[in-house]
Order: C-alpha cells, then structure tokens, then sequence
C-alpha cells in the first residue's frame, strides 16, 4: 500500500516533485563542491604562494664569510622529517669573474646553480630541483642552459657586454678560463641581472671548488607563524620544543634543513615568509566564510523548498486522515517521498558538485582535483537531513489540522 | 484607473491572505539576492584587500642610477658590490614622483662605508619610518632608533660581537659620527649584514648631501599596469634605471588574477545553484494555484490578465525580497571583511541594482515560467482539481 501510494505520487505530479528535486540537486551540488575545495584551496593557494620564490637561505655557519657546504649532502635536504613540505631547493656558488666579449671586458659575479636537475635520493622519488622551479619569474628570453658549456646571462650584464643569445663569453678567474656558450637572457628586476648563471659543475671546475657550494635556496610549504612559533626555541621546554618541531613553521623547517647540511645555518627569508603566513592566513578564513555562507544558503534554499511543496499539500493529508490514516501512516509517506528524492538528488548533486569542484580547480589552479570519498555518503545524509528539516514544521502543522475544515475548503 | 486598482487590491490581498506562503517566498528571495549581494561585495573588494596584502612581499619597482648595478632582491643571493659607486639626486627623484603622478610608498636608501675601529663597515641610510611601512618583515630586537642611534644586521652583531646599548664610534670621510645600538634586526636577506643609520646623518658624515644610491618604491598599480608605471617614471628620470621587480611584481600580478577567477566561479556556482532552488520554490508555489487561475479563466480573464496578477505579485515580492537582500547582503559582507582583513567594506550604492536585479528575476522566472504550462490547461479541468 505505502508503495503504491509513493509510486503514484511521483507519477502523478512529475513537475512538483521534479522541482524538489532539482532543489535537493543543487543544493547537495554546491555542498560537495565547496567541501570538496575548500581543504584543497588552502593547499592550492599556498603552492601558488611559494612562486614569490624562496623562503630559507642555508648559508655556512662561519661567519667571517668564505666557507663552503657540500654539494654531497644536498640530495638530503629531500630526506629530512619536513620533506614533502619542501617543493624545490637550489644550490649555488659563487666567484668574482673577468667576462669579456667581443673585446669588451667587464667584472662580474659568476654562479653555478641548478637549472632544472632530476635528482635521485635512494628511497624517494625522483624530483625536479633547480632555478625553474623555485624561481618562476625568471624571464628568460631564448632557453635554459642544457650543456655543460652553456650559461644565462643577466640581461643588465648582457647589455654592458653588448652580447645576445647565442653569443659566446669568456670567463675568467685567476688565470682559468672557461668559455661559455650564451642560451639565454634573464630579466628579472633584482641581483640577477648582473650576473651570469652557469651550470654548477662547470662552475666549480673554474673556480676550483669541487664538490662545494655556497648557499642554498630552500623553497618549503610552512604554516602562518602565530604566538607559540615566535618563541625563542631555546627557552622552550621538551614537550614545547617537540610541538614547535612537529609543526611546519618556516622557523622549524629551516631548523630541520640545516641538521642535514653539515657546517651550515639555516634562516628564514623573512620577507617571503612572514608576508606569506598573513595572506595565506586571511585567504583560508575567506574561503571558510565563503563555504559556511554557500552551506547554509543551500540548506536554506532545500528546506524553504520542501516546506512550499508540502504546504500545498494539506488537502491530501486532510483526506488521508479522514479515510482513517494515523499520524504514524501519514509521516511514513511524506518522510519515505523525501528519502526517495533526496537519496537521489543526493547522488545526482554529488556527481554535478564533483565535476563542479574538478572545474573551478582546472579553471584556476590547472590542476586536477579529487573529492574525498567520505563525501558521498555525507551529501546524501546531509541532503535528507536537511530536507527533513524543511518538512518537518509542514508535516506537523498538516496533522494538526482538523479534516473536516480542510476538506471544506 | 478603476481597473488597475481592483488590479493593485487583488495582488495585495492574495499576498495578505495567505501570509505563511508569502513570507516564505520573501525569504527565500531576500537570501538569494543577499548572497548574491554578500559575494558581489566580498569579491569586487577581494582584489583590493589582497592587493594590500600582496604589498607586504615589498617593493615592486627600484631606481637606481644609471650606471650603478642592481644589487637588490629577497633573500642572500648579491654578492656584494664590484663596481664603483653612483648616485642619485633626492631632489630630482622627488620631482619626478611628484610630476609623475604615481600613487607610491618610497623609502629612499644610501649605501656607504663607514669606518669603525680598523674595518670598513657597509651602512645604509634610510628613513625609518619609511622602512617601518615598506619592510613589514624586519624582525627588531630591541627598539627602532631615535636620532643619534643605529641598527645593527643581525649577522653583523653577531660577526663584531655588538650588543644593544653599546655606542659605535663611526668615521666618515667629512665626519665621525657616534652612534647608540638601539636594535638588531635579521630578515634573512642582505639586511643582515649592514649596519642602518638615519639618512641625512649618513649624507652629512659622507658629505654627500642629496645623494641617493637607491630608491625603492611601492607603487599601488591602480588599473594601470606596473610596466607602464616605470616607462612613465623613467621618461622623467633619464638619469636613472627604473627596475619592476619581477619576484614581488610579476608574482602579485598572477595571484591577484587566480584570487579574483576563483571568487568569480564561487560566486557563479552559488548563484546558480541557489537560484534555480529559490526559481522552484517560487513555481511550486505557483503551480498549486491551478485551481485559481482556472476560476479567473472561468470567470473570463483573458491569459494577459491572470499573468499580470501573478506577475504584479512576483514584482512585490521581488522588489521587497531585494531591498532586504541588499541590507542582509551588505552587512554579510561587512562581517566578512571586518573579520578576515579588518578593514570595512565599501558601502556600494549600485549593487542595490544587482540585488533587485537577482531578485525581480529570480521572482519573475519563478513565476511566468509554470504559468505558461498552466495555461495550457482547460479551464474547466483545473477547476475540478486534476
């Protein structure tokens, strides 16, 4: 009977109850969605935040300047505690050099760097480190350095030297000289541009420093610093320390990167860092906003939804009575009309939401997204819960009413 | 006159008498056009507040003499200077900014040496108030300096072993002056390794009165891009370089354009999707009154007239449902951007349309929409309730 009477009530008033439906559809659509991107976002917009470049600076511990790293510990900086956090590191070292071109001479800074190295750490996998990925606003005209001999030059540098891509360079220092086919210009607005960037093993060769490295950049995803990570680390107690040391600040990050670099300390480029916590910050709470404000309006929107359509429905609930239906009878009908759509409308708005939030992360972050599982049976829960919600206050206003009235009109 | 009243009276009395159905309709529309509104307004100023936020990373462009080399940028990549020293004018700088019209923060800096005990110390002169706006990222131990007072890098205290309180006596090439360590501060950068001093003690101690070696600027690109900002400012300066700096630059450029891409798609999925929600509701409403439209059928109302009925209700309930959703809206948004940037929102007159606008549509569509299948019905049918 309960079965007859459900069938029948969808076939017999499509339009009704496809327009809850559609309601139950969009909502359960935007709640997927905004779930589904919400967590992601925050992770999105702090790898989009780690293009403003670098934010700790290993450098070596002596102070008096000269000094060196070496390069053999670098494939561990990919092995510490914090090492998925770290998206890119590049070393670098550096010479005063003679260039000279065309029969112009002129001094300058010669580096050896990474470009765009593979590096294979045994047990990891093999990452890309380098210059383009911790610094993508290089721009470069012409292209990267691919062979040992060839070199980026900055394009202050470049234009003193009269020379362009495709040139030749001849770099001296203390009587060595190597020279260096000219791949590409670099403009950048900052130190870049007045130095010549070669690959770092040449580089080392020229300068007789083999196997050893200046400085290196570390570019690393790091949580906003708050009170407890302004600490000083050195009056901290056991159980502090081991709370600052297990959270990604920039400041416990640079720590954990300096213990595997021997000779070295690590800092945080304050600049970077501390405008990044702030404006990572304020984005994530938008995004919070945004998700409570788009939530609630959808729930809003289901439940006001099924409150019109069992409105209009008193009549029926009226003559169910009449004919004997108790309340008990009467509730199985509706609450069992709206687990049916809303299971539905569950489904079909996870699926619609699923591909809404895989649009919006292609869209503005070029990259794929996928929504948590947990996320499915959580749409169609939430979407009856809130349907429920809507037509409970309906329901029970219908029971109350005297059939009699009701059927009077 | 006489019609359109009966007309005015009708439309009032069908909301009036059936008040559960009419409040409802207006709550769903006022949240609709609030959230359209509350969107709008968080994320036409977005672009704004993060653009503020965005300054903290520092300069965006840099003047420095022609034939000096840029030795600036984040963290410690410069290598120090290798070319001899040039200068700027402070007065021809200033009068270009001025000329030039840009909306810019400047900190003007003259890097020198100083020489102290038996060593060349590198010092820079800035203004530091300037350096307290443009260089939110310094950490300073210790106090910002008074006049006849320094800051020490944090690299370099380390390197002298100079503690706040100590007193430095510095000589210049046209004077000696002394100085009083009131802070040391480390960023991770170049500053680490100078020591700062007041701009005009370090020109009068170099005698180099009105001399620049750099001047950063961070100029608020209001439409107008920053590349256009520094050809303008360099047709003016035809002594100097002017620089964009790329990392900060370029980098702000790119995230202000996702921010503001994600705020549209947001906004556009929550519109639709509540939307259509709220344009259903407003038809089921619509489509239980079969009945009622069958008797003003019977009664010999031609289909314009039932459609101006229903169309003059949906017009109140839509404007309504709009002026409450621009008020709703606009204090959301208020909420919102008080609580994240603490700034206040700006009051936007115009977005008053755009919630009417959402609104009237969303009232509109809601309701000529299922009238157009319900007219299709015989009269006589939809009176007998099938």
């Amino acid at each position: 009977m309960l079965f007859r009477i459900l069938k029948n009530s969808f076939l017999k008033r499509p339009k009704a109850v496809f327009l809850v439906f559609l309601s139950i559809t969009m909502g359960a659509a935007v709640a997927t969605a905004f779930l589904g991107i919400a967590g992601e976002v925050s992770h999105k917009m702090a790898l989009e935040l780690r293009s403003y470049g670098a934010n700790i600076l290993i450098e070596p511990s002596a102070v008096e300047g000269g000094g060196f790293l070496r390069e053999e510990d670098l494939p561990g900086i990919k092995t510490v505690f914090w090492k998925y956090n770290i998206t890119g590191f590049t070393p670098y070292l550096f010479g005063i050099a003679e260039f000279s071109a065309g029969g112009k001479t002129e001094r300058g800074v010669v580096s050896g760097t990474w470009f765009n190295k593979g590096l294979e750490v045994p047990g990891e996998e093999t990452t890309v480190q380098g210059i383009k990925v911790i610094a993508p606003w290089w721009d470069v005209q012409g292209s990267w350095p691919a062979a040992a001999d060839e070199a980026i030059v900055g394009a202050a540098l470049a234009r003193r030297l009269k020379i362009g891509v495709g040139s030749e360079v001849a770099t001296t220092v203390r009587e060595r000289t190597q020279r260096f086919h000219v791949s590409g210009i670099v403009t950048t607005g900052g130190y870049e541009e007045e130095q010549l960037f070669a690959p770092l093993v040449t580089v080392q060769s020229l300068l007789q420093r083999q196997g050893k490295v200046s400085r290196v950049l570390v570019s690393a995803l790091t949580v906003p610093m708050d009170d407890f990570g302004k600490k000083d680390p050195a009056t901290m107690s056991k159980d502090e320390y081991e709370k600052w040391y297990c959270t990604a600040y920039v400041t416990s990050v640079a720590k954990n990167v300096e213990e595997v670099m021997a000779g070295s300390r690590a800092k945080p480029i304050w600049q970077i860092a501390s405008a990044e916590g702030a404006l990572l910050k304020k984005l994530n709470s938008v995004m919070l906003f945004l998700t409570v404000l788009a939530l609630g309006a959808s729930a809003t929107a289901v439940s006001t939804s099924l409150m019109a359509s069992m409105a209009e429905r008193s009549p029926e609930i009226a003559l169910m009575k009449a004919v004997g239906a108790d309340r008990f009878q009467i509730s199985a009908i509706f609450v069992g009309e709206t687990l049916i759509i809303s299971v539905a409308g569950g489904v079909v708005g996870y699926l619609l939401g699923d591909q809404l939030a895989e649009i919006i992360s292609r869209t503005v972050f070029n990259s794929t997204i996928a929504s948590p599982l947990w996320l499915f049976p959580t749409a169609i829960v939430s979407a009856f819960i809130v349907a429920i919600a809507g037509s409970v206050a309906p329901l029970r206003r219908a029971l109350l009413i005297e059939p009699v009235r009701v059927l009077k009109g | 006159m006489n019609r359109r009243r009966w007309l005015l009276q009708l439309v009032l009395r069908a909301l009036a008498h059936r008040k559960g159905r009419t409040v409802l309709l207006l709550a769903v529309l006022a949240m609709a056009s609030s959230l359209a509104t509350a969107l709008g307004i968080v994320s036409t100023s977005m672009g704004k507040r993060v653009a503020e936020e965005v300054r903290k990373y520092g300069a965006n462009l840099i003047v420095i003499p022609e034939s000096a080399r840029l030795d600036v940028g984040s963290g410690g990549l410069n290598f120090g200077v290798v070319s001899e020293p040039a200068y700027l004018q402070q007065r021809l700088v200033e009068d270009a900014l001025a000329r030039s019209g840009l909306k810019a923060e400047r900190s003007f800096h003259l890097r020198g040496a100083l020489h102290w005990k038996d060593a060349d110390l590198m010092v820079e002169g800035v203004n530091f108030a300037d350096i307290r706006r443009l260089f939110p990222w310094w950490q300073l131990k210790g106090n910002w300096p008074a006049a006849g007072e320094t800051v020490v890098g944090s690299d370099l205290a380390t390197r002298l072993k100079l503690t706040t309180g100590d007193t430095l006596e510095l000589v210049g090439k046209s004077q000696t002056l002394r100085l009083r360590i009131s802070g040391i501060v480390s960023s991770g950068g170049e500053e680490d390794g100078l020591l700062f001093l007041a701009l005009p003690e370090l020109q009068q101690a170099l005698g180099l009165d009105g001399q620049l070696t750099l001047v950063r600027l961070m100029v608020t690109a209001g439409g107008d891009s920053l590349k256009k900002s520094a050809a303008a400012l360099q047709l003016l300066l035809p002594s100097a370089k002017v620089n964009e700096v790329r990392q900060t630059a370029r980098t702000s450029e790119g995230l202000l354009a996702k921010v503001k891409l994600l705020m549209i798609m947001v906004t556009a999925v929550v519109l639709v999707s509540a939307g259509s929600s709220v344009a259903g509701t407003m038809s089921t409403t619509v489509l239980e009154r079969s009945k009622e439209i069958g008797l003003m059928k019977a009664m010999g109302g031609t289909r314009w007239e039932v459609m101006l009925i229903f169309c003059g209700e949906a017009l109140v309930l839509g404007v309504l449902g709009g002026l409450a959703g621009y008020i709703f809206g606009s204090a959301i948004a208020q909420f919102i951007t008080r609580t994240v940037f603490s700034a206040s929102a700006e009051f936007i007159p115009w977005f008053t349309g755009i919630s009417l606008g959402v609104s009237l549509f969303l009232a509109l569509l809601g309701s000529v929409g299922p009238m157009i299948a319900v007219f299709r019905l015989d009269p006589v049918r939809s009176l007998r309730g099938e």
